[in-house]
């Protein structure tokens, strides 16, 4: 199905705990609430027409105001794509681990935990991964972290 | 006439006569014979080795469509030799939790061996440091010591990787002694003699159809299955676990460098050519042959199967530890078994020429 | 066996191994020669690449995502700059398509070729290894030919490539298609059937399909344990819907039809290779845009192509600025490796070596 009749489809079947965004450009993106990610996604996963049982990527965002983590599916029978982006708190950001239901999660939630910072509840291997093993000077992707011998380029900053 | 002076033959009456023209006696005559010959032999064999490791370069190289060697004289011939001076040169390092006397014998039990088995191996006509009547068993009784060597190797380093390479390595030999030593008995059996000097000399004659490759059917089965059995022994590719690079980083040798390590490589290169060596003089005809003189036929001939150990190291994948000791025991030892239980019902019935 | 006293031990296969593609650590814990027990540790070769790309601008980007994966530079650019394009609407010019065909073919050809060197190599049959680099000589000299370089090209721009093909390349390409299409016999003559090497490869490190969907596998692996997916038919991109070509697939996922599976898919990029030069039109090869001040407009998408691992995806976020918000790069060995413990378990360290060579994991990738 094409991209909006897949939208539809989706909200509809989802009983509005998916909201579209318009800033997904190529393929579908939509928003869900952290309470409501694992139904949502047992429901992606099972459904006769999404299938989406393949887990691209899990990516950790950091916009400078708030955290974000987007989730990239595919469905391999029947060749759609979509993500899903789960919108954190600043203070407190925490999320719900997916590998139950797409065990490829594993790794990428132990990335994110590792260089964002946030908290992947039933994860069961939190520990040190791309890093040193000594590690303690922070969560390095977040937006207001520097290394303490970063140099900045003036003539960079456009 | 040339090719006629060329033989060699008697030289070892030549050198009796001489020395006792200078007055030596009993014991001191034999003991300073022998004692010459050997060195003469190990002098050889240090040339041969060094001969083989630039040949083994050259041939790998010609097989991937390179060019091996090419700097260090013609075709780099002496690349050997600047190799064996640079490793002279290395810092011998040794791990401070060794087993001190373990780690240092190792390379010179294996290096000993390995050279101890040309007391019985007939160069040519007359070329023979000591013709042993028992001279067959006395090199299957040699070729084994190497164990041991890559044992202590393994176990003085203290290092998982060298002793899992030992481990395998005496698995493996142990094991295919036992479809060599079959082979080899099926030539006894028709030999009738355990010395060496007197197999070569029952292949005499009637062109080459004397050779006992080439009595059918028992030769050229004893001969494939001897020279399976001697690349497991000489720890060559298919069967190089024991040091198997990608594996275990070349395995038993792994915590030896400089000199030492330069023994067990050259150890390796000398025993491929004793059993090269075994298998010319007793499937190929030793040193008979028409026209040349007797020890260049040898030479040829033992290099000959040598380039075809060579040969399978640079085409063919290496074998699993279980699937070759599944292929030593559960085919390779009933097939020689069966094969000397034939050669001998055809010695007894006479069916033979 | 009961009453022998056994213990089992940990040894490290650790960074630097002849035999793990890279800077990868694989602690074993094994029981005699069988591994009971395997933990990879990655972040040897992590050089924060997402975390730079968030201080250059988009042009700058381009020539760290040939880093990302350097053995096949021209899939790692061509990723981004497709979604760079793609967020900013850019028309890319007819010619500058075709030429990114054949370079992304010629660059996954290359990288199967070295696939098979090295996987022989482990394995212990030392010639291929030469065999399969004598052939990809003649593809690095037509890269050579183009941008001037041989492993990390900078080639693709946004908005097209950055050189023209010179004369010289299109018969020198038609002769190495034709030279590596011959030669592709010698290899399968020299493995294929050979004994020794079904032994080692054949039900060894077998993949069965759920588990290889579950953990995310793509590429040849996922095709040889069955599922027939290729991103180049599924879910073209670029200009691959017009050209005809097949997708091979296998049903054993073992080692042995990974291995078999790399080699048809060189013939069908070969396949490829020879439509696209025949088809190759006239025109400008890049559709400029300045540099240093170019922002796309707001937005996010995550561009995915077939690389010849499996699939390679960037997750772009922008915020309108010159430089990205966010950039995500998905490298398929990260799940190969993940799944490594999986499916190499309770073999002989023997067996792990052949899987994890099949596998045909890089560790760049990995890391970033």
């Amino acid at each position: 199905m094409t991209g909006d009749e897949l939208k539809e489809y989706i909200v509809g079947h989802l009983e509005g705990k998916l909201k579209p965004l318009e800033s997904g450009k190529h393929d579908p993106l939509f928003e869900v609430q952290e309470s409501d990610l694992l139904t949502v996604a047992q429901v992606l996963r099972d459904d006769e027409n999404l299938k989406f049982d393949f887990l691209s990527c899990i990516s950790g965002v950091d916009t400078g105001e708030r955290f974000e983590i987007v989730y990239s599916l595919a469905s391999l029978a029947n060749n759609l794509r979509i993500d899903l982006k789960v919108v954190l708190s600043r203070e407190k950001p925490e999320v719900e681990s997916v590998q139950e239901i797409w065990p490829a999660a594993n790794w990428y939630e132990r990335e994110i935990w590792e260089l964002y910072g946030f908290d992947i509840k039933n994860h069961g291997n939190l520990t040190r991964f791309l890093l040193a093993d000594d590690w303690d000077q922070g969560y390095p992707m977040r937006k207001d972290w520097d290394a303490p011998d970063f140099v900045r380029f003036p003539e960079l900053e456009r | 006439m040339i090719l006629a002076t060329a033989e060699l033959i008697g030289i070892f009456q030549w050198l009796h006569g001489f020395l006792v023209d200078l007055g030596l006696k009993e014991p001191w005559l034999s003991i300073v014979v022998y004692c010459l010959l050997s060195v003469t032999v190990f002098g050889v064999l240090c040339l041969i080795a060094l001969f083989l490791v630039w040949w083994e370069r050259k041939i790998a190289g010609h097989i991937q469509q390179r060019f091996g060697p090419m700097r260090n004289g013609w075709h780099g011939w002496y690349q050997t030799v600047m190799d064996a001076l640079k490793l002279l040169q290395k810092e011998d390092i040794r791990v401070d939790t060794r087993d001190k006397a373990v780690f240092f014998w190792a390379p010179v039990i294996c290096f000993v061996a390995a050279f101890m088995a040309y007391i019985v191996i007939p160069f040519g006509k007359g070329l023979i440091v000591a013709d042993l009547n028992i001279g067959i068993l006395y090199i299957i009784a040699i070729t084994t010591f190497t164990v041991i060597s890559l044992l202590m190797a393994g176990w003085g380093s203290h290092n998982k990787y060298a002793l899992l390479g030992g481990m395998r390595s005496a698995a493996q030999v142990v094991s295919y002694e036992v479809p060599m030593v079959a082979s080899i008995l099926t030539v006894i059996i028709f030999s009738g003699s355990l010395s060496m000097v007197d197999i070569s000399n029952s292949q005499q004659g009637n062109l080459i159809f004397n050779w006992f490759i080439f009595r059918p059917p028992f030769g050229i089965i004893a001969f494939i299955t001897y020279i399976i059995a001697a690349t497991a022994e000489a720890n060559r590719t298919p069967f190089d676990i024991p040091e198997a690079e990608q594996e275990l980083v070349a395995g038993f040798n792994i915590e030896y460098s400089g000199m030492k390590f330069a023994m067990f490589f050259l150890a390796e290169f000398v025993n491929m050519f004793t059993v090269s060596a075994i298998a010319t003089t007793l499937f190929l005809g030793g040193w008979n042959g028409p026209l040349l003189p007797s020890w260049l036929w040898f030479l040829i001939k033992t290099l000959l199967v040598v380039l075809l150990l060579m040969v399978f190291r640079w085409t063919f994948p290496r074998l699993r530890v279980d699937q070759l000791m599944e292929f030593a025991w559960k085919f390779l030892v009933p097939v020689t078994f069966a094969n000397l239980i034939l050669a001998g019902w055809m010695k007894y019935a006479g069916w033979y020429w | 066996m009961s009453g022998l006293l056994t213990q089992e031990f940990t040894v490290n296969m650790g960074p630097h191994h002849p035999s793990t593609h890279g800077v990868c650590r694989l602690i074993l814990t094994m029981d005699g020669e069988k591994v009971v027990k395997i933990e990879p540790v990655i972040g040897y070769l992590h050089r924060s690449m997402e975390k730079i790309c968030e201080n250059r601008t988009y042009a700058q980007c381009v020539p760290l995502m040939d880093r990302f994966e350097y053995v096949t530079a021209m899939s790692a650019e061509y990723v981004f700059v497709n979604a760079v394009e793609k967020l900013a609407e850019i028309e890319v010019p007819e010619r500058a398509e075709y030429l990114r065909v054949i370079m992304l073919e010629l660059n996954r050809i290359a990288s199967h070729l070295i696939f098979y060197g090295a996987t022989a190599m482990d394995i212990g049959a030392l010639t291929p290894f030469i065999y399969g680099l004598r052939e990809r000589e003649l593809i690095i000299d037509l890269f050579e030919m183009t941008c001037g370089q041989r492993l990390t090209y900078n080639y693709m721009k946004i908005g097209g490539v950055s050189h023209d093909i010179p004369k010289e390349f299109i018969p020198k390409c038609r002769e190495a298609v034709k030279i590596i299409g011959e030669k592709m016999s010698d290899y399968e003559g020299l493995l294929n059937e050979n004994p020794i090497w079904l032994a080692r490869t054949k039900n060894v490190g077998v993949l069965p399909t759920d588990l290889a969907k579950a953990y995310g596998v793509s590429g040849p692996v996922l095709r040889a344990s069955g599922v027939k997916y290729d991103i180049r038919k599924n879910d073209p991109y670029s200009i691959y819907d017009r050209f005809d070509f097949n997708i091979p697939c296998r049903h054993n996922g073992d080692s042995y039809d990974r291995y078999l599976l790399r080699l048809d898919e060189i013939r069908e990029s070969l396949k490829i290779i020879i439509q696209a030069l025949d088809g190759l039109p006239e025109g400008d090869t890049l559709k400029k845009v300045n540099p240093f001040n170019f922002k796309p407009p707001a937005g996010e998408m995550y561009s995915r192509i077939e690389n010849s691992r499996g699939e390679m995806g960037v997750y772009i976020i922008s915020d309108g600025t010159t430089k990205p918000l966010r950039v995500k790069m998905r490298g398929s060995s990260y799940n190969h490796v993940q799944v490594l413990p999986k499916v190499a378990t309770g073999v002989l360290i023997a067996d792990l070596v052949a899987t994890f060579a099949t596998l045909d994991v890089i560790m760049p990738e990995v890391d970033r």
